[in-house]
């Protein structure tokens, strides 16, 4: 099957280098990029033309996550459009979720004169590939979902995540565990992804330091059978953790779980909030977005959301927040008098400074473009498989 | 002990799933001696339509029609319509490239694998599809023998597939069309000049073989419970790897090198760890290959010079 992939790619390669990304209009007009720069004259009447990128799995393993991603992306450009008088057009990347494709869709972006900034990568193995390239073109790029720690040290000085990172949210979660479920035996899952991975490496000093017995398993993202990683789960096992990416892998863990007549209840991470997918009752899961649907201010994105794309989890709304800063930024230039550019973007986005966003928080960012004060979400899924708001 | 036995159970369950898949596989490469790189896809296409028919007769949870004729109706249109879609497949695409170089019908497989799977994803979205098994068949139905528990499920996926594999094995091994089958995996331009109609021989057993990847793809989807459109691609890889190991073309060889890949996921997930499944099922592959480089039943080919 080896043979497959170095056959695949050896066919479809130049098509997939040449027709990996594609650009979509987002307020009805032509979806065609022009391949002249972004032009402006917010203050002379002209229209405030520009580009965005998105780069996000639209297919692969974690599509669905992708795919909300995009959504919201397109929602959001679609209405600062409609309130800032914009001509924005957003450009679409599948990256599969992989680096490399992650990287070539990134070339081809930094390539399109007509592209200021990007929203997207998805994960932090992806941004770990693109950061280098983006820096050298001098674009702003913004992740809704990329949580690793190492992402922001500086080494990519174009990145900015709108969402907390793992050092937050690991111990957040572990301590949340320790102190509250008190295990005595845990077992922790990764799900062999970067982001996975460091979720875990954020969470097991922290169970050690409690004097928690952990067991530590690894499981392949691609992989549908928990039934004998299931049998491993002791009595004394109270808890199972999974940072995982794939709700419906999470929801036949837990049905593998109840097959057995074990007691144990999940404690799963983001890519877990899916309430139409991952519905063990007495489960947990910690979230880097919180449920817009039970955010007031949030009800008219919601609802929009909801008619055009049908339900959705957490991973939509961060993207939107990021499109969002993104447009503003673009905006704020034209208004400016200026035309847009990726360095007067970049300049506008490290302004950023919103007093309230869809993830009902606000939004600016720190000089490693972390998001400031950033926090994460803890829901329960009860009974009736609804997710309930743990109050911090 | 009771950990060895259900980690035994859930070994032969999942071995056996590999095994129906493994069979389609090493059928096609016996008569065609073509590697169907869109087997696995065809497993995916089956479980989606198993999902299908749970929904057309009032979802998992409101179901219309009795639970026995609903699993009757998903394994026979699975079924049908796989073991139809595997005909078109070497009608449309094998067959045209027959006489080619062997590299050519490899290629037209893959694509076709690429095909199917970017079908399903613009058909039926990015989005899991969940089978909620336990909707209509309770998680406690089965045998709970002291703490080792064995669902309806499994014990339906057993037995269904060691009938399927027993069936097989007899249309093989005891029936006409089975000896022309045989006949044609020998040698096919011989089996021609003896009067057997070789193009309807490997419609059938295209047929078979697709039809038994749309059955295991309903079994998977009862089992694990979700469908989406990349599935096949495991379901493809573990069924070539048991194909190779059991010793592909041979139809015993590919049961047996499914439930010991099943078994030894599940001893090795169980008694070692998850983190090294992979890495001591292959390794343990690879030396199987060192030792039989033919697989456990194959048998070598003899060298004409």
């Amino acid at each position: 099957m080896k043979g497959r992939l170095v056959l695949a790619a050896a066919a479809v390669g130049s098509l997939a280098v040449a027709g990996c990304a594609s650009s979509s209009s987002s307020n009805g007009a032509s979806g065609s990029t022009s391949s002249a720069s972004a032009s402006s004259g917010g203050g002379s009447g002209k229209t405030c033309t520009a580009s965005v990128g998105f780069e996000g799995p639209i297919t692969g393993p974690v599509a669905p996550l992708g795919t909300e991603q995009l959504h919201f992306a397109e929602l959001a450009v679609s209405m600062d459009n409609a309130a800032n008088k914009t001509k924005i057009t957003l450009v679409q990347g599948d990256t599969q979720l992989q680096p490399a494709q992650a990287t070539t869709v990134t070339q081809q972006f930094v390539s399109n004169s007509s592209i200021v900034a990007v929203v997207g990568p998805a994960g932090s193995q992806e941004v770990e590939a693109v950061g280098g390239p983006m820096a050298r073109a001098g674009m702003a790029f913004i992740s809704g979902s990329a949580t690793a720690v190492a992402l922001t040290t500086g080494k990519y000085p174009t990145f900015f995540r709108v969402v907390s990172k793992d050092s937050v949210q690991g111990p957040q979660d572990a301590n949340y565990i320790v102190n509250t479920l008190h295990p005595k035996n845990l077992m922790i899952v990764d799900d062999q992804e970067a982001y996975s991975t460091g979720l875990v490496s954020a969470m097991v000093p922290v169970f050690q330091a409690a004097g928690v017995k952990v067991d530590h398993e690894s499981v392949s993202q691609k992989v549908t059978d928990f039934s004998a990683l299931v049998a491993k789960v002791t009595p004394a096992t109270s808890v199972v953790v999974l940072p995982w990416q794939v709700a419906a892998n999470a929801q036949q863990f837990g049905r593998d779980l109840a097959q057995q007549h074990k007691k144990a209840l999940i404690f799963g991470t983001d890519g877990l909030f899916s309430p139409g997918t991952f519905t063990i009752a007495g489960s947990y899961v910690s979230s880097f977005g919180p449920d817009i649907t039970a955010i007031p201010t949030d009800a008219s994105i919601a609802a929009a959301a909801q008619s055009k794309y049908g339900s959705f989890g957490t991973f939509g709304p961060p993207v939107f927040a990021a499109t969002h800063v993104i447009d503003e930024a673009i905006a704020s230039v034209c208004k400016a008098g200026q035309t847009p550019s990726r360095s007067n973007v970049l300049a506008a986005i490290k302004q950023t400074s919103e007093s309230t966003s869809i993830l009902g928080q606000p939004i600016s960012f720190d000089s490693h473009g972390d998001l400031t004060n950033g926090k994460f979400f803890l829901f329960k899924i009860s009974t009736s498989g609804k997710y309930q708001l743990i109050p911090s | 002990m009771s950990f060895f036995f259900q980690e035994l159970v859930n070994g032969v369950t999942t071995g056996a799933l590999y095994s129906l898949v493994a069979l389609g596989f090493s059928m096609v490469y016996g008569v065609l001696k073509l590697l169907n790189f869109a087997h696995g896809d065809l497993y995916m296409v089956g479980a989606y339509i198993g999902f299908f028919v749970i929904q057309w007769f009032g979802g998992a949870a409101h179901l219309t029609i009795p639970v026995p004729l609903l699993l009757l109706i998903m394994f026979v249109l699975a079924a049908g319509v796989v073991g139809g879609l595997g005909v078109a497949m070497e009608r449309f695409a094998y067959r045209p490239l027959r006489d080619a170089p062997r590299i050519a019908p490899l290629i037209t497989a893959i694509g076709i694998s690429f095909f199917l799977e970017s079908a399903a994803l613009l058909l039926f979205g990015a989005q899991y599809r969940v089978y909620n098994t336990a909707e209509f068949i309770s998680l406690s139905s089965g045998i709970q023998i002291g703490s080792v528990t064995i669902d309806s499920v499994q014990i339906m996926v057993l037995v269904l597939g060691i009938a399927l594999m027993a069936g097989l094995r007899l249309l093989v091994n005891r029936t006409k069309l089975g000896k022309q089958m045989r006949a044609v995996a020998a040698d096919r331009e011989a089996a021609e000049m003896l009067g057997i109609n070789v193009n309807f021989v490997i419609t059938v057993t295209f047929f078979l073989g697709s039809a038994l990847a749309g059955v295991a793809g309903v079994m998977g989807g009862l089992l694990f419970n979700q469908v989406t459109s990349t599935i096949g691609f495991i379901a493809g890889l573990k069924a070539f790897t048991a194909a190779v190991v059991g010793g592909i073309g041979s139809i015993p060889g590919a049961m047996l090198g499914g439930l010991l890949i099943g078994l030894a996921e599940s001893f090795v997930t169980g008694y070692i760890s998850s983190t090294y499944t992979n890495l001591l099922v292959f390794g343990l592959l690879i030396v199987v290959m060192l030792v039989r480089p033919s697989g456990l039943l194959g048998q070598a080919q003899l060298q004409k010079v």
